[in-house]
């Protein structure tokens, strides 16, 4: 799986690109811990742009699960946005999307994010 | 065995033949000398086999015998500078030097031999070394003006050491890594070995057989993925005469899935045989795998209480893939109220019950993703339809021969791809009474 960065004003843009599966978990896991503790001063919000993922298995529902406390912890705003169908389902049957917050498009997932930088 | 015979033997030949067209070329002269320098040389090979190539007494003596001789040496250039020494002095350091270059020549020759590339060999820093160490000695014989200059060439008999002390620490590191690395092999085997236990322990666990109840039939079958997964179906028998169903899955694979599995079965089937509600079961689960949860694990489970007299199967469901139940007319029917919350990911989950009526030749077919999320060789997954081209395809039979058809059909379609997840299937028939 390769991931994509990308730096906004106020949001750090994540974008996965193929399949995380249990394999891709770990390395995925690595890469988002590592934005969340850059993201205290360098942005507002974490934003993972899921586009481009293709499938999730449950070991890549965790790392989700796990980059939402960790954000909820060190106080960023943390979202998902543009899910594609299969991966919707996926959150959708697990009931991950009622537990992590998910935006249709990366429009509202900024919109949504707070407006000034975290201390 | 006949056959193999037969061809190396022809190819022996057929190199003699080839051998002896080259030389047939050859002036009868060149031919014979060169025979005569491998019958030369062929106990000077034995010699180096013997000291330089193979470890063993011979070859440690040799090399000790070396080093020795290159201390001696490089000790004797500095007696030697002393001035006024006693002729018999000088005459004995004559002979100790003698001795020495006779033995480093002897061991530059069979370096050279033993060489696999001999010019390489002497080109290379080390085959330098060695002809520096011993020219200056024939050289002298020479011209005499150069002895002065070539004496102290000797000294370069220091570098020599410093070959044969790098020589000797890249032999140890090697042996240092080698016992390293069988250390580390066996410490490899050990763990697959506990692992393998663990696994079985895991499989073990799950029920082997549906509890005997007159108007259903059931059957479940777990196969696990080549690394410790945390599947689980279970059967429970609860004491009004229902059957509690239960079929989860662990997020992740490895050693902490099957303990979180473990946890997870043992507390869902105590809950069982106290809460008579399916959802409360989980409800109950949850809270007991939150308390107990230090990894973050989470588990989706589908758990159903089946009454066999009347058909009424009540269900909950904390994030696990629908099941199907397929009518007795083919038709083929998703339980909806998915989308109930993991269990383990936080306490104060709701799981509401639902109810569905199983008819005389229906059946309810429950599933991991490992089924419909099985890829084949070109990345494609087997699928829900798949799964329901099976249970459609297969009315008939016992639930144990529907399980044996889905996974025979998983199994050729993933062909030589590695099973990445467990695989397991439930399925429950309800039999005329």
């Amino acid at each position: 799986m390769n991931i994509r960065f990308e730096t906004l004003a106020l949001a750090t843009v994540l974008i996965p690109e193929g399949r995380l599966d249990f394999g891709a978990a770990v390395g995925f896991q690595r890469q988002v811990e590592e934005v969340l503790a850059g993201a205290g001063s360098a942005s507002a919000a974490v934003i993972i742009d899921c586009s481009a993922l293709d499938y999730v298995s449950s070991a890549g529902l965790r790392v989700f699960l796990l980059a939402t406390r960790a954000a909820q912890r060190a106080g960023i705003s943390f979202a998902l946005c543009a899910l594609t169908p299969a991966v919707r389902e996926v959150f959708d049957l697990s009931g991950f999307s009622r537990i992590i917050s998910v935006h249709a498009d990366r429009a509202t997932a900024v919109a949504q994010a707070p407006q000034t930088p975290h201390e | 065995m006949r056959l193999g015979a037969t061809v190396q033997e022809s190819r022996g030949s057929a190199q003699d033949r080839a051998q002896r067209d080259r030389e047939s070329r050859l002036p009868i002269s060149v031919v014979a000398a060169r025979r005569a320098t491998q019958a030369a040389t062929a106990p000077v090979r034995g010699l180096a086999e013997l000291l330089l190539l193979r470890p063993g007494p011979y070859a440690r003596v040799f090399e000790n015998l070396i080093l020795a001789l290159i201390v001696l040496s490089v000790a004797s250039i500095g007696v030697e500078a002393i001035p006024g020494l006693p002729a018999w002095a000088t005459r004995a350091l004559r002979v100790e030097e003698m001795a020495v270059v006779a033995v480093f020549s002897l061991e530059y020759l069979l370096r050279i031999v033993a060489a696999r590339g001999k010019l390489a060999f002497i080109f290379s820093f080390h085959g330098l070394v060695d002809l520096l160490a011993i020219a200056p000695f024939y050289l002298a014989g020479v011209d005499a003006r150069w002895l002065r200059v070539l004496r102290l060439l000797r000294l370069l008999r220091v570098l020599k050491l410093q070959t044969h002390i790098l020589e000797a620490t890249v032999a140890e590191r090697t042996r240092e890594l080698a016992d390293k690395n069988a250390a580390l092999e066996q410490a490899q085997a050990q763990i697959k070995a506990e692992l393998d236990v663990a696994r079985a322990l895991q499989l073990a666990i799950l029920p082997a057989t549906f509890p005997a109840k007159p108007g259903c039939d059931g059957a479940a079958r777990m196969i696990p993925a080549t690394t410790m997964g945390g599947d689980f179906y279970d059967f429970i028998e609860l004491s009004d005469g229902q059957i509690g169903l239960a079929i989860a899955d662990v997020a992740g694979k490895g050693v902490p899935a099957a303990f979180f599995m473990a946890v997870a079965r043992t507390n869902l089937r105590d809950l069982a045989a106290r809460h008579a509600d399916p959802g409360a079961c989980l409800a109950q689960t949850n809270e007991l795998l939150c308390a107990q949860n230090p990894m973050d694990l989470f588990v989706t489970v589908f758990y159903c209480v089946f009454d066999p007299r009347t058909g009424v199967l009540r269900y909950a469901n904390a994030g696990h893939n629908p099941p199907y139940v397929r009518r007795a007319d083919g038709s083929i029917e998703m339980l909806g109220g998915a989308g109930g919350v993991a269990l383990g990911v936080m306490p104060g989950g709701v799981f509401p019950d639902h109810t569905v009526r199983l008819l005389p030749g229906d059946r309810l077919v429950l599933y991991t993703d490992g089924v419909t999320e099985a890829f084949n060789a070109a990345d494609e997954a087997y699928g829900t339809q798949r799964l329901l081209a099976e249970v459609q395809a297969h009315g008939d039979g016992t639930a144990a021969a529907l399980i044996e058809r889905i996974c025979r059909s998983v199994t050729s379609f993933a062909g030589t791809a590695p099973q990445s997840d467990d695989i397991t299937l439930t399925v429950l028939t309800r039999q005329a009474p």
